[in-house]
């Protein structure tokens, strides 16, 4: 069986001792989307990311990238599918330079002549926009965090995938700052990158989502257009809590 | 082309990419080539002792510095090497050939126990710290097996193991009717040494030597970018393996004997001391150490003093406490801030 998805999660479960960390999550997203994953703390966010990248293996479903099933599959083979991940926490290489930094992800890993050319308009893009060079000998630790995040981000589009999956992009960042994130996030989605993105702050998910989905309690709450989930009352409850 | 390569050993995978830095690796390269010229033979040889433990060295820089894993047992491979090539240069005695397949049986008996290891090691992903110990256990099983074969049974061809006195006239080296011995044997070891330096620069400025320092430093960030790391280590360790051998191959031309002490406790500690008071992210720092702490033994224990390594000790402790990242290369980066120019890149 294949997918015609960029991505698709078939039943996906996982359990840590008493805890359901995802429940039967059945994900479909659509080649050139940009997704946006919100929920509470806990409700399975990250370990949704990092069982789609095969940091952890899940305990039953399916997951496909392309028409690639990939369940079984290590992390670095996945990734040689186009997939590429940002973690919750910047790690980004603190005691290499930038260039170097920039230097690691495997451009090569790009499927196609026309996803190598794609990937570089778009690292080129986002380095412009960012404020990055190839070429900067600063160390990594010594740059400040949200320009960290940037190079995290520049350093998934150095590997030219065709769907990025970015955890908590704007954690510690000015409103500033957040908005010239889902401004580049933006133009890289508009120009047919596949995104998917977990995030917490509201208003950088007001800004970029078209489409929404709510975890709760490691299961899909509800899925929607943003206006539709951001009025239903249930969400209000269980995302914003009773103080909103 | 030829700026391609430049531009690989120039970079900046290593202290001193500047052009006064090359000025003074050349200088310092030809005042090597013409100290046999100027002292006794007796004295080059002794040279030739600190120069042949570079490649061992330098093989610990790459794997522990640069990929981050930390081997206690590279002496293994040394010793391996010079055992093989102990028993089928010994065994070929009279045959100008011999010691050439010597070599080559060395290199890859020590890479085939190295790549079965490491496979182990790295395909079942056990943790970074168990490491140390399993590659130093090796060593010592090494140490106590050869320890035991006293004795005419334990005799390969016509050469014997030697259990605790070792194999002795081991052959020297030779290409055709040219035997490697004295100031031949000097310029020979500096030639592996210079080719071991240069080729390593190159490795670790190529892309290849890129990801293997980022591995060091975030492993699963690195195999999210789709390598493999597991592959890329043990490759690492397999190549250090190797440098290693290439120290016990030397080492037993050199000596023309070998003892189980070589690839015992003591020793093994040694190339982790040398690595870590040079400055193991650096292969220069690692050089410049290597040849120094060498000197500094070689020479206190040839005048009888028992010190020798009290003093080695005391210099990891030193380090350790105040020159945590290695005493030369916190020297090169205070000349680099002294002539106030990017001279040195700072390396960490």
């Amino acid at each position: 069986m294949t997918s015609e998805y960029a991505l698709e999660t078939r039943n996906v479960s996982k359990r840590f001792g008493g805890v359901v960390a995802a429940n039967n999550i059945d994900l479909k997203i659509e080649p050139g989307e940009l997704r946006c994953i919100i929920g509470p703390n806990g409700a399975g966010k990250s370990t949704l990311f990092s069982l789609l990248c095969g940091i952890q293996r899940a305990d039953s479903g399916e997951i496909y990238i392309g028409r690639h099933n990939v369940t079984n599959m290590q992390p670095f083979k996945r990734v040689r599918h186009g997939i590429g991940l940002t973690f919750q926490t910047n790690r980004a290489y603190q005691e290499l330079s930038v260039k170097h930094n920039l230097m690691v992800p495997n451009p090569s890993l790009a499927v196609s002549k026309e996803a190598h050319q794609q990937g570089e308009e778009r690292l080129m893009l986002a380095l412009e926009e960012f404020g990055l060079n190839l070429n900067d000998d600063t160390l990594a630790s010594e740059i400040p965090h949200h320009t960290l995040q940037w190079l995290e981000i520049s350093m998934v589009l150095a590997g030219f995938p065709d769907l990025v999956l970015i955890d908590e992009p704007t954690a510690g960042m000015s409103r500033d700052e957040t908005d010239r994130t889902a401004m580049v996030l933006k133009k890289l989605n508009e120009s047919g990158l596949t995104i998917i993105v977990v995030e917490h702050d509201m208003h950088f998910v007001k800004s970029i989502a078209k489409k929404v989905t709510v975890l709760h309690q490691g299961r899909i709450f509800i899925e929607g257009n943003l206006d539709e989930v951001a009025t239903n009352e249930e969400v209000k409850k269980i995302y914003l809590g009773h103080a909103h | 082309m030829t700026s391609k390569i430049l531009h690989l050993i120039g970079g900046d995978a290593d202290i001193g990419t500047s052009k006064i830095f090359w000025i003074g690796f050349v200088i310092a390269v030809i005042l090597f080539a013409l100290y046999p010229t100027q002292v006794s033979e007796f004295r080059a040889s002794n040279v030739s002792y600190y120069l042949l433990n570079i490649p061992l060295a330098l093989g610990m820089a790459l794997l522990w510095g640069y990929c981050g894993v930390l081997s206690f047992g590279h002496v293994a491979y040394f010793g391996i090497a010079g055992y093989t090539y102990g028993i089928i240069a010994g065994n070929m005695a009279g045959n100008s050939l011999g010691s050439l397949a010597g070599v080559l049986g060395g290199l890859l008996v020590s890479a085939v126990v190295a790549g079965i290891f490491a496979y182990f090691v790295f395909y079942s992903r056990v943790r970074e710290w168990i490491i140390p110990i399993l590659t130093l256990v090796l060593t010592l099983l090494l140490e106590t097996f050869l320890g035991q074969t006293a004795g005419y049974q334990w005799r390969v061809g016509s050469i014997l193991l030697g259990g605790y006195n070792g194999m002795t006239g081991i052959p020297s080296f030779q290409i055709g009717s040219f035997v490697f011995m004295g100031n031949s044997f000097y310029y020979f070891c500096m030639v592996i040494v210079l080719a071991c330096y240069v080729g390593l620069r190159m490795l670790l400025n190529s892309k290849f030597g890129q990801v293997v320092t980022a591995i060091r430093e975030d492993p699963l960030r690195t195999e999210v970018f789709g390598y493999d790391i597991r592959a890329r280590k043990w490759l690492v360790f397999v190549l250090s393996a190797l440098l290693a051998a290439i120290s016990g191959l030397l080492y037993v031309q050199w000596g023309n004997y070998i003892t189980p002490s070589q690839v015992g406790l003591l020793s093994a500690a040694l190339p982790v001391i040398w690595a870590a008071v040079g400055g193991r992210t650096s292969l220069l720092a690692v050089l410049i150490a290597t040849i120094v702490l060498n000197w500094v033994t070689f020479t206190l224990s040839s005048q009888g003093n028992q010190y020798a390594m009290v003093i080695i000790g005391a210099a990891l402790v030193i380090t350790m406490l105040f020159f945590p990242r290695g005493i030369v290369i916190m020297i090169a980066e205070w000349i680099g801030k002294l002539t106030n120019r990017k001279n040195t890149t700072v390396i960490r």
